[in-house]
């Protein structure tokens, strides 16, 4: 600990998390420097020219629902956040021309379903109010960082017993369905659950979107409860962030530098630097040192621990542990700018500008998922897409538009090739997915842009292109999550903290583990 | 071996007993043994002409007797040995030395129970590897440690709030609490992590990794990369430090004597054992349980019914589901069988020769693994997930003859296989002649890959495939194991929620086979936890 040093905190990586994380520390008065390495923070949440005239969503295309307890404290709307009041949650298009909409209103989601089984009307209300219930009671453990396993503090114990307390609380039958699902594929979960294979596919998409795992994977229902947890610690109406999840990124620096955070654009982060056992600075590229009484790592817990910390810092065990922490990315990013809105059979202007999917059943899941476990990408991959310039037409040309669009599966290690090579073969198989929903598009193509999982790790630093810093699997989630014990943010190496998405509770773009960090940070430092 | 059983006690229909236990399988028979050496007045009903239930030993060819179901022992509690004094009722069992993998390139992997020399051929494959087995060896004992007591426990209910069931899971929570760091992390990565996931820490040698795996997917219907099969490692490990003589074994007259013995040991303390016996209902009157009836009309009464039967049969066929709770009615439905592992059984002239160690010796002494690669495993897998039976399967093999020369011709052998995946329910038809002929091909033709010799030597060829395991053996789609071993029925899930503590919504109608905790293998732990319950409810 130096005394001189300008900074209290040094927040690396200005990501969703970093960034909130950093506005949280500058909030509670700590001096707090923030270094991206690229041109603008931001970090998945970014938006670029796809073509002249066309900008999307470069990488995430959607916010995971942004924290309510984040907007509030930093007042992002006083920032330019504002949400769309969007009815309709996902919809999927089936391969036979129909479509299906899973709205924000159960009652109308089962008025649909009645078109596809009779049966699925009547289960989805009680089904919806299970998940949201299932959900809250795990939100409730993400606020906070978990407790210790070696020597928990009573206030992390209490958030337990606050859990426990409202587990308890809980009809019987939700008692047994969270202790059941988690573990479960989230095939056998939904399957339960509806009839409607189309319906299946849509939601197990949730159990399995960005993992290393197909639907009949043990342990994918954990992913579609994680998201319900989230969509319970939403700010109202805040599923959708208008203007994309840019505009969090841009709310959240807004925020920061409200609250006298300093941040360095194109400032790559070298090593953390360590005295006497404790983290004092980090390094630049550019050899610079900054001296801080802590760092605090936005990037994944792989890259932080085997790359930017020097292994003779780390008890051995924790490094052999960490290097097989689980982050084989699966999910690829094509972006089309197009000269028209394409027709997609079956769907309207409403459901183009949320997120629509495209995977007719489970098995079809599963089938994409095969590939990716022989090291090779889905001959026919699961699509996410959506229309961004329907709410914003800024973002093209007049009548023109850009799709934005998640494939998986598209796993980070090819075997026998790479993806240098496969870049546009896997983009041509995106196009074609699409094209046979709808006909015409790929005519009206005029640029498109493939980010493979080797893209992200080089371009955004997400080690093995996992977009979640860290698989959401059973062993790494929670009290585990990067690795059990270090679930509280607090490293091995005293002073250096964990505040991204590898850390508790880790989910995408929610700004939950930057929040979660800062308040331990900030305590650690007072 | 039937005619052995024949003997065991005297029919008698007039008499009401204090038990009858419906299914004389393992566990049902260890069960009834218990109740009678405490003194109650037992009957055992079994439907087949031969007891054993899954673990049973039949002549199916003149000459060659056949551990037709299951057919290694390992993890049958050596507190059930013991009380029960299984040795000098007949039980004797013969080490299983090691486990061979013969590899498509004519190399091999072969583990024996000689740590040194295992180590040495590990070695063979990567010196890293060898160093790690020692650290894994020792970490999964640690492991074995934490769960053992956990086998003999009573599934405490989470959702209730009995402060019993919470001093339970407390203590748990206390033992887990006093292990050492990484033993904390290895019990927590084995209760969620993939068996390939899990093994990567340790391993790099796809061959080794693939065979170890491969005990985390018996008689479960998941790939080796699928989180949770871990655990059915930890399941199958446990009989490797804590069996009856910490290895693998076969029991000498097949698994049927083992059965047979504990039939020895329940008679002994005063139960009646009748074969030939199917049960057709469960007789029950305002909730609770009075006796069974006989599907030849005979009913029996019994101031406690208890099922070894998996609980499809027990209350779905048994009972009438209009005299349940509907919420119960609904775990029984949902609980998940779906057998996808199959046995093919072979009368052999002489012994196979495997291209990779060619000639007779000790690695045909052990089990037999065709588990080359994990890519191996995984397409076996992706076969049967679009309901396929897997062309080149998943195989352990034995051959008991070897080891105990009395269950076949002499010069003659019998062997035994394994397979998986084989699933219940066939995208294409159902499992008739046709595809059971045609499955035995698949077996032959994947064992001809690695010993060609194997199709001269085959003098008679028994298949079971799922559905003939559950017509032959009443177990529902052909699960082994009475019901999956996945995390969601597993402790105080299996077999529904709510009613893991072998006592079931009806008074004084009890569980007490492998769809119980701790779940299935020749473990006979079920059965003695069930019995330890009944006696402290009938006590009271």
């Amino acid at each position: 600990m130096s005394a001189a040093a300008r900074y209290d905190a040094i927040v690396i990586g200005g990501g969703v998390n970093g960034l909130t994380c950093a506005a949280l520390l500058g909030r509670a008065g700590v001096r707090t420097l923030l270094l991206e390495q690229r041109d603008e923070v931001g970090g998945c949440a970014a938006e670029s020219e796809i073509a002249p005239g066309f900008r999307g969503p470069t990488l995430a295309h959607a916010t995971g629902p942004v924290r309510r307890d984040v907007v509030e404290h930093l007042q992002l709307y006083r920032y330019g956040l504002t949400f769309l009041d969007r009815a309709i949650e996902v919809s999927s298009l089936s391969p036979d021309g129909r479509a299906l909409t899973l709205w924000n209103d159960p009652r109308k989601t089962a008025e649909g379903l009645a078109a596809w089984s009779s049966n699925d009307a009547q289960a989805w209300p009680a089904f919806h109010q299970s998940l949201g219930r299932l959900g809250a009671l795990i939100g409730g453990l993400f606020q906070s960082a978990p407790p210790s396993v070696e020597t928990p503090h009573a206030r992390d114990l209490f958030s337990l017993m606050h859990t426990l307390s409202a587990f308890r609380g809980l009809p019987k039958a939700d008692q047994w369905r969270l202790l059941r699902w988690g573990p479960m594929a989230v095939a056998d979960l939904v399957s339960e659950s509806v009839e409607t294979e189309l319906v299946r596919a849509t939601l197990a998409a949730d159990g399995i979107f960005g993992a290393m795992l197909g639907p009949w994977s043990a342990g994918s229902g954990l992913q579609m409860l994680l998201a319900a947890a989230n969509r319970s610690l939403a700010w109202p109406g805040g599923q959708v962030v208008a203007g994309g999840p840019v505009a969090l990124a841009r709310a959240l620096r807004g925020a920061a530098e409200r609250h006298g955070v300093e941040i360095r654009t194109g400032a790559t982060v070298a090593r953390v630097d360590v005295k006497d056992d404790r983290a004092c600075g980090v390094t630049l590229a550019s050899s610079e040192h900054l001296d801080a009484r802590a760092v605090v790592s936005g990037v994944d817990p792989r890259r932080t621990f085997l790359s930017l910390c020097e292994a003779d810092h780390l008890p051995p065990e924790f490094s052999w542990r960490i290097s097989h922490y689980r982050s084989r990315g699966t999910l690829a990013k094509v972006n089309f700018a197009l000269a028209a809105l394409p027709s997609f059979t079956g769907a309207t202007r409403e459901m183009l500008a949320g997120r629509v999917r495209l995977a007719s059943d489970l098995d079809y899941l599963e089938r994409a998922f095969d590939h990716a476990k022989y090291g090779r990408y889905s001959s026919h991959p699961w699509i996410e897409f959506t229309i961004p310039s329907i709410d914003n037409p800024s973002l093209a040309p007049d009548g023109a538009h850009v799709l934005s669009a998640y494939a998986q599966f598209a796993p980070y290690q090819l075997r026998d090739t790479s993806w240098d090579a496969e870049r546009e073969p896997f983009g041509d198989i995106v196009t074609a997915t699409l094209e046979r929903y709808a006909p015409g598009l790929s005519s009206s193509v005029v640029a498109r842009q493939v980010l493979t999982p080797l893209d992200l790790e080089r371009g955004w630093g997400l080690t093995g292109g996992q977009i979640f810093h860290g698989e959401l699997s059973l062993d790494q989630f929670f009290a585990m999550r990067p690795l059990l014990g270090f679930g509280d943010h607090r490293t091995p190496i005293r002073g250096l903290f964990l505040c991204s998405s590898g850390a508790h509770p880790g989910t995408g773009l929610t700004g939950g583990s930057g929040a979660n960090a800062a308040a331990v940070v900030a305590r650690e430092l007072a | 071996m039937s005619d052995t059983v024949a003997d065991f006690g005297k029919v008698s229909d007039t008499v009401t007993y204090d038990a009858i236990v419906i299914g004389g399988g393992h566990n049902g028979l260890t069960c009834a043994a218990y109740l009678a050496r405490a003194g109650r007045k037992v009957l055992v009903l079994e439907r087949r002409h031969v007891l054993g239930g899954a673990a049973v030993t039949e002549e199916v060819f003149p000459g060659f007797k056949y551990s037709v179901c299951s057919y290694v022992v390992s993890l049958l509690r050596p507190e059930i040995i013991r009380e029960l004094d299984l040795p000098r009722h007949g039980m004797e069992l013969l080490p299983l030395d090691g486990t061979m993998t013969p590899m498509p390139n004519g190399d091999y992997l072969w583990r024996v129970n000689d740590h040194d020399k295992t180590r040495r051929e590990i070695a063979r494959h990567s010196r890293l590897d060898a160093e790690a087995y020692d650290e894994y060896g020792k970490a999964m004992i640690e492991m074995g440690r934490f769960a053992k007591p956990i086998m003999g426990m009573l599934p405490p209910d989470p959702t209730s709030l009995d402060p019993r069931g919470l001093l339970e899971l407390l203590g748990m929570g206390r033992r887990f609490r006093d292990m050492r760091f990484h033993d904390k992390v290895n019990q927590v990565q084995l209760l969620t992590m993939s068996a390939v996931d899990f093994l990567d820490q340790w391993f790099e040698t796809d061959v080794l990794k693939a065979t170890m795996s491969a005990s985390g997917i018996i008689g479960t219907f998941l790939g080796v990369r699928s989180p949770g099969t871990a655990y059915v490692l930890l399941h199958h490990y446990m009989g490797e430090i804590d069996g009856a003589f910490r290895s693998w074994g076969l029991s000498r007259g097949g698994t049927g004597a083992v059965s047979n013995a504990i039939a020895a040991a329940a008679v002994e303390f005063g139960a009646e054992i009748r074969t030939n016996s199917p049960v057709a209902q469960i007789l029950s009157k305002n909730g609770r349980a009075s006796g069974v009836a006989l599907a030849n009309g005979d009913e029996i009464h019994a101031k406690v019914v208890v099922s070894s039967v998996d609980p499809t049969l027990t209350f779905l066929k048994f009972m009438n589901e209009r005299d349940l709770p509907s919420d119960f009615v609904d775990g029984v439905k949902r609980y998940k069988y779906r057998g996808c592992s199959g046995k093919v059984n072979l009368a052999l002239d002489a012994l196979p020769n495997f291209t990779c160690l060619p000639g007779t010796g000790p690695h045909l002494r052990g089990a037999i693994s065709i588990s080359p690669s994990i890519d191996y495993m995984e397409r076996a897998y992706d076969d049967a997930k679009y309901g396929q039976f897997s062309s080149r399967p998943y195989m352990d093999m034995v051959i008991p003859s070897l080891t105990d020369p009395s269950v076949a011709p002499p010069g003659k052998h019998v062997m035994s296989c394994f397979v998986q995946y084989a699933p219940y329910h066939l995208k294409d038809g159902v499992w008739d002649d046709r595809q059971r002929e045609a499955f035995g091909d698949a077996v032959i033709d994947t064992i001809a890959e690695y010993a060609p010799n194997i199709k001269d030597i085959i003098l008679h060829r028994q298949v079971l495939t799922p559905l003939d395991i559950e017509r032959e053996f009443g177990l529902t789609e052909g699960n082994i194991f009475q019901g999956e071993l996945t995390l969601e029925q597993l402790f105080f899930l299996r077999p529904v929620p709510g009613y893991a503590q072998y006592a079931t919504p009806i008074d004084r109608l009890y569980m007490c086979g492998s769809a119980t905790h701790p779940g299935g293998g020749i473990m006979g732990a079920p059965g003695r936890n069930a019995a330890t319950r009944i006696l402290k409810d009938v006590s009271r």
